[in-house]
């Protein structure tokens, strides 16, 4: 890591969306991004080149993360996507982004529902797109209970999500 | 359905992080420490601290080295003259008080430190010295990667750690010329330091 600010510019975005997938809330996964950047630098500090040397940023960094989130459920968070969040777009918006939207919202919201082991493995490996191996890592489980627990996630999605109108 | 979900889900991790949270980030690691300098026996010694105490121990050829270590541009700030007159005596070898922030060590790691910290001056001890002393005479190998881990290198005199068959063993800070020069500096025969340290 020869330059810690352009690691964070490396990653910064996908990191935020990871918080964002977990949490829901915008200003808590800004909390979380900042405490995982914080925590990846001192980690950093403690590693010998060699560790340096073989590190895999992105599922590092999203271990990282993944950590910091759970450590912040044992405080009661109130994690809710409220209904309206959708419902009151900027007037001027297309009614195509709006529709969009409502959709991304419904679809964040459940996934926000599932159980937490569907839920990070869903979010690590579909929506970052980590391969399983990967996300594995991260989770610290085997890669089999990584593609199960997928399996089992999307399926409940499409389960809840089966009315969902199409948008492009 | 499915690969329509996965095309949508795909479209959640499309998110733009805030335009804050880069300059948080270095605000929370900049704002909590910051590093003076002095010189040593072996270099120049970048000290860096906080709240806590001194968290850290560099001995770099320059700021530039420094930074690159870090991984960003730490800024210098002038330590309270204590602090500064503390470090300097502790060099010379004065016994002092220093407080140092090791909370992100593992508990291990900091017995090790601390039961380092007791070796005088112008003595060593052995690896395995260490590992009786904190009651796990078996962790040889793991004092051993524990005392590379220093972070405070000098003042946690890691350097006083030697092998137990008489050779002067790694050291991070420029190796075993640096140990070397460092243990003779405070005043350990040469005759004691063994025939392997001619190097």
């Amino acid at each position: 890591m020869e330059d810690f600010e352009a690691l964070v510019r490396r990653h910064q975005d996908a990191i935020f969306a990871f918080a964002l997938n977990l949490t829901g809330d915008h200003a808590e996964a800004d909390d979380v991004a900042q405490e995982a950047f914080v925590r990846a630098w001192r980690a950093y500090g403690g590693y010998d080149d060699e560790r340096r040397e073989t590190l895999k940023e992105r599922p590092w960094l999203h271990r990282i993360a993944l950590n910091v989130f759970r450590n912040r459920l044992r405080r009661p968070i109130p994690v809710e996507l409220r209904e309206e969040s959708a419902a009151a777009p900027p007037a001027r918006e297309p009614e195509r982004v709006v529709l969009r939207n409502a959709a991304r919202d419904q679809l964040r919201r459940h996934l926000l529902a599932l159980p937490r082991p569907y839920r990070e493995a869903v979010v690590l490996r579909h929506v970052q797109g980590l391969p399983y191996a990967d996300a594995a890592l991260v989770l610290g489980v085997p890669v089999g209970t990584v593609k199960s627990n997928c399996h089992r996630g999307l399926r409940r999605l499409q389960e809840r999500l089966g009315g969902l109108t199409e948008v492009s | 359905m499915t690969s329509q979900i996965e095309q949508q889900l795909r479209e959640l991790g499309d998110e733009r992080a805030p335009a804050t949270l880069l300059p948080s980030v270095l605000a929370k690691l900049q704002g909590a420490e910051s590093y003076f300098d002095l010189p040593t026996e072996i270099g120049t010694a970048f000290v860096i601290h906080g709240p806590e105490g001194i968290s850290a121990v560099h001995v770099a050829d320059g700021e530039e080295q420094l930074w690159a270590r870090l991984g960003f541009r730490m800024e210098r700030r002038e330590p309270p003259v204590e602090l500064r007159d503390r470090v300097a005596a502790a060099l010379a070898g004065r016994p002092v008080e220093l407080r140092f922030d090791l909370h992100r060590l593992t508990p291990f790691e900091r017995d090790v430190l601390q039961k380092a910290l007791e070796i005088p001056r112008g003595e060593v001890r052995t690896y395995g010295w260490i590992a009786r002393e904190i009651g796990r005479p078996r962790a040889v190998r793991a004092v051993g990667t524990a005392l590379a881990k220093n972070p405070i290198p000098l003042f946690i005199p890691c350097h006083r750690v030697v092998r137990s068959d008489g050779s002067i063993g790694q050291y991070g800070c420029g190796g075993p010329v640096n140990k070397r020069r460092l243990l003779l500096h405070e005043g350990v025969p040469e005759s004691a330091l063994g025939r392997t340290l001619a190097v």
